[in-house]
């Protein structure tokens, strides 16, 4: 951070020549005055050289020049410290300090290197600090902390900087510091190990019971992949069984409705033939029956005929017998014999004409015979039954 | 009082202002300019170092009498104090003897602007000056807590106005680096 120079020491031919950056800062102290403080300068001739050699030869040179240099950057200085809460906890860490040399403070480095090393670094500076830090800032301040919260607390760094500053100023500013900024680091409390373990045990517990859900969670959807996967299985082979029974079916559907079709056709095909059968039966029956009746009516016809042409015969058999009668009784021939001869002969003549009808029935019996399935008479030569309607 | 031929007669009364507080102060004539950047600088920082020093004393008063509210209302204002003397100490210089050799020359709107930037950031940087002072004042004259915060908040106002000048310069003097193209 700085560093005092003898530039009495300083004896090379060459002059020496420094180039001060805009960080950096030097300080010349000319036979114990102070004099000017350059930067962002090409300091030449600062020391050495054959000229300033034979300036000192000659007495016209200054008797002592020092030079004074520093960083003039912000510089972070660590002081390590362990206290205690009230509460008895131990507390250890860092106390971290900003701080600054200014250019117009850079010649106060001088009460710093009145009876020490003309070296500065932070190490040095921090070991200074350090008594007056800890009794001054560190130990007050961790007397009002009440607990870890409290340690963690941005009100409690707030405290703890301007307490620095208010309580270290003095010091710094006797140094040629100026404090830009202070915080406490402090490293993890008993207590707050503990809440972290209880922390870490808590979530390696959540950890491993969010593992276990989540491996069972894995699992019920592995069973669930796997069970679907075999119904889908199941469904498919079953699918597969039913589209080959059901195209097996089909074809058998299929031939099943061809013969179904062909015996529908064959059915409606016999059923025309037998409607035509029936139409043709029905019509011979019906040319039949129109026959027969007109063959009966005939039959009526003559037989009434007959029956009249007797009942005429009859009637002038019995006029003409009634009249022979009259004759013979009014001529006395009215006798027993005649009468029985009558008699005879009417008999005779209803012999005769009695058996007139039989005969022309009998002669017309053979064309008739019965009905197979209704007993009912029926004429050779007719296809079917009238009756019963079966073919004969 | 020296001549200064380069400087225009627009912005003499910013120099002649300038003069009150920087007597060697001479606009940003030949030869001097490098010089006249520096008086700048050294002069807002040595401003803010008396501001800083004004807040300061009311932070540690505030602090030992518990009144944290002013306390770290004083510390804000520190903080933004040490960041622009930070940055004027860091600042772009560009006053060296190679002032023009960066590529091209500074036209005269340049030192216009230049020189009313000085003005106003010692003006400003004045100004938070006297606010300070006035803060610590009212703090020693048991004045409300609430006007010792107000006080101290327009320091800081200032001393933000200063650094929002002062960076406005800095970008004119980089812009004097590079030829126009």
């Amino acid at each position: 951070m700085a560093k005092l120079v003898d530039a009495n020491n300083l004896k090379t031919w060459q002059a020496q020549e420094v180039v001060l950056k805009p960080n950096e800062a030097c300080v010349f102290i000319v036979d114990g005055r102070i004099g000017d403080i350059l930067t962002e300068k090409v300091v030449g001739n600062i020391a050495g050289g054959f000229n300033r050699f034979i300036g000192e030869m000659m007495g016209v040179t200054a008797k002592d020049r020092r030079l004074l240099f520093a960083m003039t950057g912000p510089a972070d200085i660590a002081i390590p410290f362990a206290g205690h809460m009230p509460n008895g906890t131990k507390v250890n860490g860092f106390a971290n300090l900003r701080v600054q040399l200014r250019n117009e403070d850079i010649p106060k480095l001088l009460n710093m290197f009145a009876n020490s090393a003309p070296v500065l670094d932070r190490r040095r500076l921090a070991e200074v600090l350090h008594n007056e830090l800890m009794m001054r800032v560190i130990n007050p301040s961790l007397a009002e902390c009440e607990d870890d919260t409290m340690l963690r607390s941005s009100a409690f760094q707030d405290k703890f900087e301007m307490r620095a500053e208010v309580e270290l100023r003095a010091t710094l500013t006797t140094l040629g510091f100026t404090m830009l900024k202070a915080f406490i680091t402090a490293n993890q409390t008993d207590s707050e190990k503990l809440t972290e373990l209880q922390a870490q045990l808590t979530a390696a517990s959540n950890t491993e019971g969010a593992h276990a859900e989540a491996l069972m969670e894995r699992i019920a959807i592995r069973e669930a992949a796997t069970l679907r996967r075999i119904e889908c299985e199941v469904n498919v082979a079953k699918a597969e069984a039913a589209g080959k029974v059901t195209v097996e079916l089909e074809s058998e559907l299929k031939e099943l409705r061809k013969d179904e079709a062909r015996w529908e056709a064959e059915l409606r095909r016999d059923e025309g033939k037998l409607d035509l059968k029936l139409k043709e039966s029905s019509h011979k029956t019906e040319q039949a029956m129109a026959l027969f009746e007109q063959v009966q009516a005939n039959k009526r016809e003559r037989i009434n005929q007959q029956m009249e042409h007797q009942n005429q015969r009859m009637d002038k058999q019995n006029e003409l017998q009634m009249k022979m009668m009259e004759m013979a009784a009014e001529n006395d021939a009215l006798t027993p014999e005649v009468m029985q001869e009558f008699l005879r002969q009417q008999t005779a003549q209803k012999a005769i004409d009695g058996p007139g009808n039989e005969p022309e029935a009998s002669a017309e019996k053979p064309n008739e015979y019965l009905c197979d399935k209704c007993s009912k008479p029926v004429m050779s030569g007719w296809n079917a039954c009238p009756h019963c309607g079966i073919i004969l | 009082m020296s001549q200064m031929p380069a400087v225009p007669i627009e912005v003499l009364p910013y120099v002649r202002g300038i003069q009150l507080v920087l007597s060697r102060y001479e606009g940003y004539t030949k030869g001097k300019r490098r010089e006249a950047d520096k008086l700048i600088r050294d002069e807002i920082k040595r401003a803010g170092t008396r501001a800083r020093n004004h807040i300061t004393n009311i932070q540690d008063v505030a602090f030992k009498s518990s009144n944290l509210s002013i306390a770290k209302a004083a510390k804000l204002a520190t903080t933004k104090i040490d960041s622009l003397i930070e940055d004027v100490d860091k600042s772009i210089t560009g006053m060296n003897h190679a002032f023009f050799s960066g590529s091209r020359s500074a036209k005269v709107s340049d030192l216009k602007k230049l020189i009313k930037h000085d003005h106003d950031a010692i003006e400003m940087v004045t100004k938070a000056i006297n606010i300070a002072n006035s803060a610590e004042h009212a703090l020693s004259s048991s004045k409300p807590d609430q006007e010792i915060i107000n006080l101290i908040q327009q320091c800081q106002q200032m001393i933000t106005s200063c650094q929002g000048f002062f960076n406005s310069r800095n970008k004119i003097l980089g812009g004097l680096r590079q030829k126009q193209k």
